[in-house]
């Protein structure tokens, strides 16, 4: 073998390791499975898993907001799709929200992942008919409310109020 | 090749006898030998020592999580990088490494790249190491961190020859290893249940926990860390003094 090759493998070899081990230590990924999610986020390959998020979705749509829940985070381990975290917010919201009073334990993740939206996609508009808020805003204002005591909270009408 | 050589012979009456000969295996085998020996010791020093020294990088900040064994990458402390250059000082000094013979002006650019490229994941390696050795926090890393400061020091005041130098260095990073990963691990009380079931438990384990603010790994870390340490005390030994034929 020529030593030129060998000299430039070595090269070659440094800066591929170097690389790779920037990486690990930058992302720290906690498993070899999460290693190999980081690495299609840092390519631009990374993808929601369909068939997971279908899943929380009927979840979802049948009040089964826990198991949405592990569903949606399953399609979005590293929480970068819009959509997936304005469903995991909203399902916090649901599953909070009472006539009388809302879980805080509950709506403060909620709007957790309502503020994440609205990092990940300041524009996100869903398109799910049966949602009634559409918005990031519009669910972080709720949740926000739900989070807050005020004089209207005592107000006797809240009992007719619905959940969104 | 097909050399054909004069062999004069002189007989004991005074004769000159002259015989023309092939020598074509007598001089080739020595000469191919000497080329497999010198490819070997370019494969080694630029592939088999940055691939060695890169495996000590990953694996030096590597731990292991208590509950549910998870990868926990530490990043080296500032100090790690101080002792990294020191150490590279004191193989120089003890002329382990001779920089006369990894940069020249007669070897070509792309040579001189590569020497860098072995040089400077051994640094990295070095780094990694003292951030393997190092206990990560609390009293323990200053007791250490202090030890290894003196070591240094005095090494690098004193008169060295490699063998002494690697000798020195494999006792030093063996008893480091052995103070983090069999005594400290051992005093540190396991992360699975609740702490007032910990305290009844390990009363002693936990007192030390909290006193020297031990962190808990998996024993997987202790593994780890061993492998990575023999590796980079390997490496050392096999790098060449100098890159020149």
């Amino acid at each position: 073998m020529k030593t030129r090759y060998i000299h430039i493998s070595a090269i070659l070899i440094t800066l591929a390791g170097f690389t790779l081990i920037t990486f690990l230590y930058w992302t720290e990924p906690k498993s070899l499975a999460e290693v190999s999610t980081k690495g299609s986020v840092a390519i631009g390959t990374y993808t929601v898993d369909q068939a997971a998020f279908d899943q929380g979705l009927a979840s979802f749509r049948k009040d089964q907001f826990l198991d949405a829940r592990v569903d949606f985070n399953r399609a979005d381990p590293e929480k970068r799709d819009a959509a997936t975290q304005f469903y995991i917010a909203y399902s916090y919201y649901r599953q909070g929200w009472g006539r009388l009073s809302s879980d805080d334990t509950l709506f403060e993740p909620g709007l957790e992942a309502a503020n994440l939206v609205m990092t990940i996609d300041p524009n996100y508009r869903s398109s799910d008919s049966t949602l009634t808020m559409k918005t990031p805003a519009e669910l972080k204002n709720e949740l926000e409310e739900g989070l807050k005591i005020t004089p209207s909270d005592f107000n006797p009408m809240k009992l007719t109020r619905e959940r969104k | 090749m097909n050399r054909e050589v004069e062999v004069i012979d002189v007989e004991p009456d005074g004769e000159i006898v002259a015989e023309n000969h092939t020598r074509e295996r007598a001089l080739s085998v020595p000469e191919q030998s000497g080329a497999a020996a010198s490819d070997q010791r370019t494969v080694l020093t630029y592939v088999v020592l940055p691939f060695a020294f890169l495996a000590v990088t990953l694996l030096g900040g590597l731990r292991l999580a208590s509950a549910d064994n998870a990868f926990i990458f530490i990043k080296p402390a500032l100090i790690c990088l101080v002792f990294a250059s020191v150490l590279m000082l004191i193989l120089v000094r003890s002329r382990l490494i001779e920089i006369g013979g990894w940069f020249c002006e007669e070897f070509s650019t792309l040579k001189n790249a590569a020497n860098g490229a072995v040089l400077l994941t051994l640094f990295a390696a070095s780094a990694q190491l003292f951030n393997s050795l190092l206990p990560e926090k609390g009293l323990p890393f200053w007791v250490v961190g202090f030890c290894f400061t003196w070591t240094l020091w005095n090494d690098l005041c004193a008169e060295f020859d490699a063998k002494r130098l690697l000798r020195s260095l494999g006792a030093l990073f063996a008893m480091a290893f052995v103070t983090k990963y069999l005594v400290l691990a051992n005093l540190t009380a396991p992360d699975s249940s609740g702490w007032l079931k910990r305290i009844f438990d390990n009363p002693a384990k936990e007192a030390f926990t909290w006193l020297l603010d031990l962190p808990q790994y998996s024993a997987g870390t202790g593994y780890i860390q061993f492998f990575a340490a023999i590796i980079y005390l390997l490496g050392l030994y096999l790098t060449p003094r100098t890159t020149q034929k």
